[in-house]
């Protein structure tokens, strides 16, 4: 994506809706392809090499979460924006676990709506350039491909982990040793504005060492440095 | 949209009268078992006063009492064959006969009370479901009519702010403007419908008939609804071109082809189909169809479509841009004009075919 216009599917029921976004985001020097249905919209994010997806919750035949979902389940890791008009806590929780990095409420604002398609793309930029340095992490006897997103454990137990897993991987295995703040994970791998709290943090934290530490208790790899965020030893060899 | 929500206080009342009725029928229950062994226990009792008696008999037989003296002091003590004193039989027999009956007695009593109970819980607990439907129905309804409305809305603002941001030429600032315009409509469009609908549910409506041809008010409608149809990839065929004076509520008839309209080009939009609005003259009146090649329903739920909000069970995936009150206001409008409304579909995806028919008409002529 660096050196070329980054493509995004939209894909949205409302026509005047879609064609309102389309033009700001080609406005904006983005390539934008738009489908106005979940079906065509799975088809589309599946074979094509789009760089973000803007789906709309709401769909015919196939709702935004299912799609984000099945392009999940299929390995497919684009990052997903989500349009609702459901603006509560719970469906946002539901877009973000069936895979999606943001949450923008209908009406929205324009500048904002371009500013998190901004973010989105620069942390997946950011992701890619990185993945390209480094495309794989040995800690403690664990092998993690940050290209297929599958790793290994230290007890021989394939692991799929999720995007925002090997972000975090990412994030920490790039400093080893230094503390890192869980405001800049958040910043990092979500944005500040789509989660509330960094207690989210604390529980991607608390899966990745039950997948890769020997004892959760007493964790060598992922530490909590208290009241600023964690510190990621690939020695294993803090106390 | 027009049943009220039961309140707060109204649930913890009835949650709390079904939790009375339970504990009632426990006690009734417990009643029954206390009765039983409190029958019993007295039954016994009278047995240990009868053998108290006996023995009593048997010491003033032994002292030379005579026996019609004793019988007199203890009626229920007579006298064997042999002549040994004995409780009698009819005695015992009796105390057995009014234990089964103080038993029986209180059997049917709270078999009665317990059947009344029970009566009284099946209804509050179908009241407890049928509000729990509405409360989901109207859940329903807020989150789609929410969409429905936030969807143009932010269209609405995305155009305005786009207008504010880019600056655009004279010709994109008109297409702008005109999609604004368009997205005011739509929503004027939700609103009222909205509003007919519950105009119609409360029966606060006034038709009033005048004479008007079918053909022209069909022309004017298919005009206005040709781009949205063409916009989102269906065909629009009017075959309701010769002209057919109806006797009717030019309004009410507006409003039901529109709506019929609307509903077979939202359906026909995933398959890219075709919408065909005919009339003919029938019987008893005149019949009108709109038939789509669209997403089509399950034969069964023919009436049920004509529910509010039945579209809102079918699930966002078949959500085709509807509130869900469409046909609902179509068969309303069909019950004021004592006409009838009837759906028809082969299967989902074998499209439908939706006929109104106004029953009074004259000077018909074939179109």
């Amino acid at each position: 994506m660096s050196d070329q216009v980054p493509r995004i599917l939209l894909v949205e029921d409302d026509l005047p809706l879609a064609r309102g976004m389309a033009e700001n985001l080609r406005a904006e020097t983005y390539t934008v392809d738009i489908v106005h249905d979940g079906q065509t919209g799975l088809e589309r994010a599946s074979a094509g090499d789009y760089d973000m997806l803007v789906l709309d919750v709401m769909l015919p035949r196939l709702s935004g979460l299912e799609l984000c979902a099945s392009l999940r389940q299929q390995g497919v890791n684009t990052p997903v924006l989500f349009l609702t008009a459901r603006g509560d806590p719970h469906d946002k929780v539901r877009g973000l676990e069936a895979g999606g990095d943001d949450y923008l409420t209908k009406p929205f604002n324009l500048d904002e709506f371009l500013l998190r398609v901004r973010a989105i793309l620069r942390r997946w930029e950011w992701y890619r350039a990185s993945v390209a340095s480094a495309s794989a992490l040995n800690f403690g006897g664990n092998q993690v491909d940050f290209r297929s997103f599958r790793a290994r454990a230290w007890d021989g137990r394939e692991h799929e982990l999720t995007e925002k897993e090997v972000m975090i991987l990412k994030v920490l295995a790039e400093r080893p040793g230094e503390v890192i703040g869980r405001d800049d994970l958040l910043e990092r791998v979500w944005g500040q504005e789509v989660y509330p709290s960094t207690r989210t943090i604390d529980n991607f934290i608390l899966r990745l060492r039950k997948l890769f530490e020997r004892e959760q208790q007493t964790p060598k790899h992922f530490i909590t440095v208290r009241g600023v965020g964690y510190r990621f030893d690939s020695e294993g060899t803090a106390s | 949209m027009t049943t009220p929500l039961p309140s707060e206080t109204g649930r913890v009342v009835r949650f709390t009268m079904i939790g009375l009725l339970a504990f009632s029928v426990l006690q009734v229950c417990w009643w029954l078992v206390d009765q039983s062994h409190y029958a019993a226990g007295t039954t016994n009792m009278v047995r240990a006063l009868y053998s108290a008696d006996l023995m009593a008999a048997r010491r003033l037989q032994v002292a030379g009492v005579p026996a019609d003296e004793i019988s007199g002091y203890f009626p229920h003590v007579v006298p064997d064959t042999e002549g040994r004193l004995m409780i009698a039989p009819a005695a015992t027999d009796q105390l057995e006969a009014d234990r089964g009956a103080h038993v029986t007695q209180y059997t049917w009593e709270s078999g009665f009370f317990l059947l009344v109970l029970a009566g009284s819980i099946g209804v509050l607990w179908r009241g407890l479901r049928e509000e729990r439907e509405v409360r989901r129905q109207q859940d329903n309804f807020l989150a789609l009519v929410s969409h429905q409305f936030k969807t143009p809305l932010a269209s609405l603002r995305l155009s305005a702010e786009t207008l504010v941001k880019r600056q655009p030429p004279p010709d994109y600032t008109r297409q702008l403007s005109k999609r604004m315009i368009e997205d005011v409509v739509r929503l004027e469009r939700m609103v009222t419908k909205i509003l007919d609908s519950a105009r119609l549910e409360r029966g606060r409506v006034e038709f009033q008939k005048t004479r008007f041809d079918l053909a022209d008010t069909a022309a004017q409608i298919v005009a206005q609804l040709e781009e949205t149809a063409r916009e989102r990839g269906v065909k629009l065929i009017n075959r309701l071109t010769t002209p057919i004076e109806i006797d009717a509520d030019s309004i009410a008839v507006d409003t039901v082809l529109r709506n019929l309209l609307e509903n077979a080009i939202a359906a026909s939009a995933e398959n890219k189909g075709e919408v065909t609005l005919s009339a003919a003259p029938v019987a008893d009146g005149i019949a009108v169809t709109v038939s789509d090649t669209g997403v089509g329903f399950v034969p069964s739920d023919a009436r049920r479509l004509f529910e509010k909000f039945h579209r809102l069970d079918t699930g966002d995936r078949q959500s085709h841009g509807g509130t869900g009150l469409g046909l609902f206001i179509v068969a309303r409008i069909m019950h004021f004009e004592k006409g009838r409304a009837e759906a028809y579909s082969g299967g989902p995806g074998q499209g439908a075919t939706f006929t109104v028919t106004w029953p009074v008409t004259t000077g018909a002529a074939h179109p």
